[in-house]
């Protein structure tokens, strides 16, 4: 499906499994290509640009909400995560916490939530009223298909940055027009 | 952040979908810490004997857990 996608999308898919490499994932996941996105220099990474969601603040916004360790659970048992994560990049390094430590592998799988949002990139160029030969898949229709999945951690990603999947529709509707 | 009085509150709220979540974050927490720590241990030489009985579980399966690099086998 791959041979649909302009180089940038394509760049955007190889970021996705740095990104996900880089934070010791296990799986690419749709928020590995959310990063991802947001250094792209096309019409999806410049939507996400325009929203205020840029490399430094989804990365932020990542680690505070961080997938997995949840800091509102462990408050409330008296542990602060944030105090532990010091602690713990004191001792191994910035990030040490939330590298998670495993060893990173060569390929990484892509997530279902992940192979979705490709899936529903390639959908949306299809629905799209372009001729059929400029129905290409860009960046900005990755991004589309990434907001279709509706992934949690994406979302809420997004949400912490103060601006969500309508507003990003809307922004890419924008630049398609202009 | 809680406050004591928070966190006082919320573990004597008996509320099964706080208290669980805790105990989640928890495991992630320390399986977390465990991986820098054992790795930690590794590198300053440690045999897996050692890091098994610090932790309090057989070698095999500390082993089975962190060795992931060759140079760990």
């Amino acid at each position: 499906m791959f041979e649909r996608f302009t180089r940038e999308a394509r760049q955007v898919v190889v970021m996705a499994q740095a990104q996900a490499r880089w934070l010791h994932a296990e799986q690419v996941e749709p928020v590995h290509l959310l990063l991802a996105l947001t250094a792209d220099p096309g019409r999806g990474g410049q939507a996400l640009r325009a929203t205020g969601a840029d490399l430094g603040s989804v990365e932020a916004a990542l680690a505070r909400s961080n997938g997995a360790l949840d800091a509102d659970a462990l408050a409330a048992i008296g542990i602060d995560l944030d105090q532990v994560r010091a602690a713990a990049e004191s001792a191994f390094g910035p990030g040490a916490l939330d590298r998670g430590g495993r060893e990173p592998s060569g390929h990484l799988p892509f997530a279902d939530g992940s192979k979705r949002a490709l899936e529903e990139s390639l959908r949306h160029v299809l629905r799209s009223k372009l001729r059929r030969r400029a129905r290409v898949i860009d960046s900005g229709a990755v991004l589309a298909g990434l907001l279709a999945v509706g992934d949690p951690v994406v979302r809420r990603v997004l949400q912490q940055l103060g601006t969500d999947a309508d507003r990003l529709r809307g922004q890419l509707g924008d630049a398609s027009a202009a | 952040m809680a406050s004591p009085t928070d966190v006082t509150t919320a573990a004597a709220a008996d509320d099964p979908d706080t208290g669980l979540r805790a105990i989640r974050a928890l495991r992630d927490l320390a399986d977390r810490l465990e991986v820098l720590q054992v790795s930690s241990a590794r590198a300053r030489g440690w045999s897996w004997q050692q890091i098994a009985d610090a932790l309090g579980v057989s070698r095999q399966a500390v082993h089975k857990k962190h060795a992931t690099s060759r140079r760990d086998r």
